[in-house]
């Protein structure tokens, strides 16, 4: 069973494609990370996924509901890019706004997880620091007990440690609940500890996917670092080989 | 590893959506502070009209019990203070809070002649300032990413922000506008003014709280539009004055055909006069000048009377609105205004729907 299932999906915005006929399979309970350089429609894909804006061509289905549905929203949580959230509320009036927002929702867990955490929840959103918010973020996406949990570019703004606690803390939420995640990614390195399955789009197309352990067999036991660069850079050369092309 | 995680569909529970009054809560919270400058804001506009209301009916009651009605102010006449010399100061005292008549008892320059010009501002700046944050400071600040992607869905939440606060916003200016007209009462009853001139239509009936709703609901659109908190204000109150000025000045007067008489027209300041002219008995138009030169020794301002009309077979035509037609007229806008805002605030749904990002 896949979690997210996309066919023929594409998105374009005015005359350009953002994404174009991408058709895809994310598994269900394991991290999956979507690896692509800057403007290779990851956060289209993301974007779509979730609901957030429809689809110019195809289909995406997530969790087996139509992306967007009431029913694919209840069961997806989507953490944006930077994790957006009100500064200007206290954590408690966040967690309870986000609380209002759905029917489905765990406010023992929220608390517990931000004790944990140490996030007080008289403190304002906006006074915490980069790595408390995204795990803010991360609080009340897991309260909301989804079965796919999204993170549009989860790492791009946390410092090395944080880092490291974030992926900590969604590996431990995908083995607790037994959910799925997918996050998008442009860094490369040190990717076969955060993800078991990867997903590399090149230019609004799906170049690679696969376990870790799959893209390193299929490869000659290269890293998946270096399977994902290599893909990259040929994609790279084939596009600028078609942009010759049309200039001759 | 991948089979058990999800459960198949008929396992599940059936989606539910996010009831309304959950939703209204999470509008609240987010517009509590600029409900709260709402408040203030009409709060102390209030308490200025109620003390000052309360003072001007005392004054008009002393007036009104000291000189006799047939006495009173003639409108035709402008503010003449007649009735008995012991009268005086209690006509005086009245007449000084519309800012006529001298000794004035009031310092300042707000008085009942120019305040009703002032809260002509409050609808466009009230609705705007209220209306301008409802959904553009998400866009602005990003937090559209984390709202439209909750459960509820970004449809349900656009409409449990817009439709609470488009009633309370619009109650709130009935309140208000209800008030003004107790307070300006005592010069309508006195006859120093009718309720058709801008700053009385405006402020009063179902004007003054059509144009909040509808400032609320174009500032709103024009957020959505322009994705930016300030900008939407400025250019919603740009059209909103433009669109107001064109009301008053070429609108209002067409909600009905004007009543067309000849003779001595309306009287009293309480219709709508929109114009006179002359002609002559057979219906060949008569130029002012030519009918002014003729009786070249009235004093100014004076109009010809009937009689000296008819020695030279002219006669003088008026068109007006009478004042009976008031409250329609109140209605045909405030109608056209709820109108226009339902519009806009269904379209910046719409809007919502389509291009949330």
């Amino acid at each position: 069973m896949d979690v997210i299932e996309a066919v023929g999906l594409g998105k374009r915005y005015g005359r350009k494609w953002g994404l174009r006929d991408c058709t895809l399979s994310v598994p269900a309970g394991c991290v999956t990370g979507l690896v692509g350089p800057n403007g290779s429609g990851k956060t289209t894909l993301l974007s779509l996924a979730v609901g957030m804006i429809r689809p110019t061509a195809g289909t995406v289905r997530v969790a087996g509901e139509t992306a967007g549905s009431l029913a694919a929203r209840d069961l997806t949580a989507f953490v944006a890019q930077d994790a957006p959230l009100y500064q200007n509320l206290p954590v408690r009036d966040m967690l309870r706004v986000a609380r209002n927002l759905n029917v489905r929702w765990d406010q023992d867990r929220a608390v517990s997880r931000l004790d944990g955490l140490g996030i007080p929840l008289k403190q304002r959103v906006g006074a915490l620091s980069g790595g408390q918010k995204a795990q803010l973020a991360l609080t009340i996406a897991l309260a909301r007990r989804p079965e796919l949990l999204v993170l549009d570019e989860p790492l791009a703004a946390l410092d090395p440690l944080a880092r490291a606690d974030f992926v900590k803390s969604v590996r431990e939420a995908v083995a607790a609940d037994q959910i799925s995640a997918v996050f998008s990614t442009h860094v490369v390195a040190e990717l076969e500890q955060v993800a078991d399955y990867l997903i590399v789009l090149g230019r609004g197309t799906v170049l690679l996917s696969g376990t870790t352990a799959e893209l390193t067999a299929a490869h000659g036991g290269q890293s998946p670092e270096q399977v994902i660069l290599s893909a990259l850079r040929e994609n790279a050369e084939h596009a600028q080989g078609q942009a010759q092309g049309v200039a001759r | 590893m991948t089979a058990a995680a999800i459960p198949s569909r008929r396992e599940r529970a059936a989606a539910r959506p996010v009831p309304w009054t959950r939703l209204t809560w999470v509008a609240w919270r987010q517009h509590r502070a600029a409900l709260a400058g709402a408040a203030a804001l009409l709060g102390a506009i209030g308490a200025y009209l109620a003390y000052t209301g309360w003072e001007i009916h005392r004054a008009y009651d002393a007036y009104t019990a000291c000189v006799p009605a047939s006495m009173r102010v003639q409108p035709l006449g402008g503010l003449v203070m007649g009735g008995p010399r012991a009268c005086l100061p209690a006509a005086r005292a009245f007449f000084s809070y519309y800012g006529s008549g001298q000794g004035s008892v009031l310092k300042s320059g707000l008085n009942a002649q120019t305040i009703p010009f002032l809260l002509l501002a409050v609808p466009v700046l009230l609705g705007a300032f209220v209306g301008g944050p409802v959904l553009a400071r998400e866009l602005e600040s990003g937090t559209f990413r984390f709202a439209w992607t909750q459960g509820a869905g970004r449809v349900r939440q656009a409409a449990a922000r817009l439709v609470p606060l488009a009633v309370v916003l619009t109650a709130a200016a009935c309140g208000l506008s209800a008030l003004f007209s107790w307070y300006i009462g005592s010069f309508v009853q006195a006859g120093v003014t009718g309720k058709y001139p801008m700053q009385l239509f405006g402020d009063m009936g179902t004007d003054f709280a059509a144009w909040t709703l509808f400032s609320f609901a174009l500032t709103a659109f024009a957020g959505v539009l322009l994705r930016r908190t300030v900008p939407a204000m400025a250019a919603s109150i740009v059209v909103l004055t433009a669109l107001d000025v064109v009301t008053i000045m070429a609108l209002r007067q067409h909600y009905a055909a004007p009543v067309v008489v000849t003779g001595d027209g309306p009287t009293g300041n309480t219709n709508l006069v929109l114009g006179n002219w002359f002609t002559t008995t057979s219906g060949v138009p008569v130029s002012q000048d030519t009918v002014l030169n003729a009786f070249a020794r009235l004093p100014f301002g004076v109009t010809p009377s009937t009689a000296m009309l008819a020695d030279h077979h002219w006669l003088q035509w008026w068109s007006y609105q009478p004042a009976s037609r008031w409250w329609q007229f109140q209605l045909t806008e405030g109608g056209w205004l709820l109108a226009a805002s339902l519009l806009l605030i269904a379209g910046t749904v719409l809007l919502i729907r389509r291009r949330p990002a």
